[in-house]
């Protein structure tokens, strides 16, 4: 128990810092505009927030529904088409920023998620399924439908090439992380 | 006697749904300054960087334009919705319709802003040849979608 709780570090608080020196040193410049960001900031917050605690309990029924084995198994290096599948899926549903899903990805990228999985997921995020009325509306069925298949196309073909090019850099790529702020 | 002993053995392994509540709790508030620091960043961009700002950089040249686009859309943050209002005010103003698509596709996929955070989370190399691919895939996807809807009438 002690050691876990000398592991824990909060992360990125250095960049933390540098975002409230942004603020502060706009302040100077412009109050205004500082506090229109600020307000907007909070805005947003407001918003994530209940996407956070979505991702908080999904990732904890993940945890206890899956083992780290079964994650391996489905989402792993062999898990064939359907790990695929379930990127691509995951992907067209997820909800939020994407910046709202990197705790639960990392959890699952320790647990053994595939990093080809990570990257379709990633870009299937471009589909948004609350918003393709809008999009119809805006841009035409044609429009729409070519580009909804040209993204699940590239979301693939992305994760394929992503793990192409991690093989020949010998696994270089889907290093862990080591980008300190 | 051994299977009863193995299954017990599993089930004491497997964690209670409030142990992985906790362990994903905490997982999650070791990333608050990082989430916070880039909810605070997209704020200060949506306050500086206004639709009016980033629709002026368009120049009305297609190959151009596609390229202005996805950087436009990677480097601009917020609700998807506003990428549909500007792109179709885009197109009404004759901007070609790949650099619409490259506009609001990049707008979801790409985000400088986040860049930091995906470092941090997912390694600094994984997020430069994600969003180096990510990149590359929204031109190719912008210019194919904009061909085939023209090709298809």
């Amino acid at each position: 128990m002690k050691e876990k709780e000398k592991k824990f570090a909060f992360q990125g608080t250095y960049f933390l810092l540098l975002v409230l020196a942004a603020y502060i040193s706009l302040f100077f410049f412009n109050s205004n505009m500082s506090l229109h960001a600020l307000q907007k900031s909070g805005h947003i917050l407001l918003k994530v927030l209940p996407i956070f605690m979505v991702v908080i309990i999904f990732t904890a029924l993940l945890n206890y529904v899956l083992q780290p084995k079964q994650i391996v198994k489905h989402l792993g290096e062999k898990s064939g088409a359907r790990g695929w599948l379930v990127a691509l899926f995951a992907g067209i549903i997820s909800h939020g920023p994407m910046y709202a899903w990197y705790p639960l990805i990392k959890d699952l990228r320790s647990q053994g998620l595939r990093d080809g999985l990570i990257v379709v997921f990633f870009y299937a995020r471009a589909i948004k399924l609350p918003l393709l009325p809008l999009m119809l509306d805006y841009f035409g069925t044609g429009f729409t439908l070519v580009l909804s298949v040209y993204i699940l196309i590239g979301a693939l073909l992305q994760g394929w090439i992503f793990e192409q090019l991690a093989r020949k850099q010998g696994e270089s790529i889907g290093d862990r992380p080591r980008f300190m702020w | 006697m051994n299977k009863q002993k193995s299954i017990n053995e599993k089930q004491q392994k497997k964690p209670s749904l409030l142990q992985a509540l906790k362990k994903s709790a905490f997982a999650f508030w070791a990333m608050t300054p990082l989430l916070i620091g880039v909810i605070g960043l997209v704020g200060l961009f949506q306050a500086l960087v206004t639709p009016r700002m980033l629709s002026s950089l368009f120049r009305g040249n297609a190959v151009i334009d596609t390229l202005i686009g996805t950087f436009a859309g990677a480097a601009a943050s917020g609700n998807p919705v506003v990428s549909y209002l500007l792109g179709g005010e885009l197109l009404a103003q004759g901007i070609s319709l790949n650099a619409v698509s490259a506009f609001i596709l990049s707008w979801v996929t790409l985000g400088f802003v986040h860049l930091p955070v995906e470092a941090e989370a997912l390694g600094f190399s994984f997020t430069l040849y994600r969003n180096i691919l990510a990149f590359v895939f929204t031109v190719i996807i912008a210019v194919l979608t904009s061909f085939t809807v023209q090709a298809l009438g």
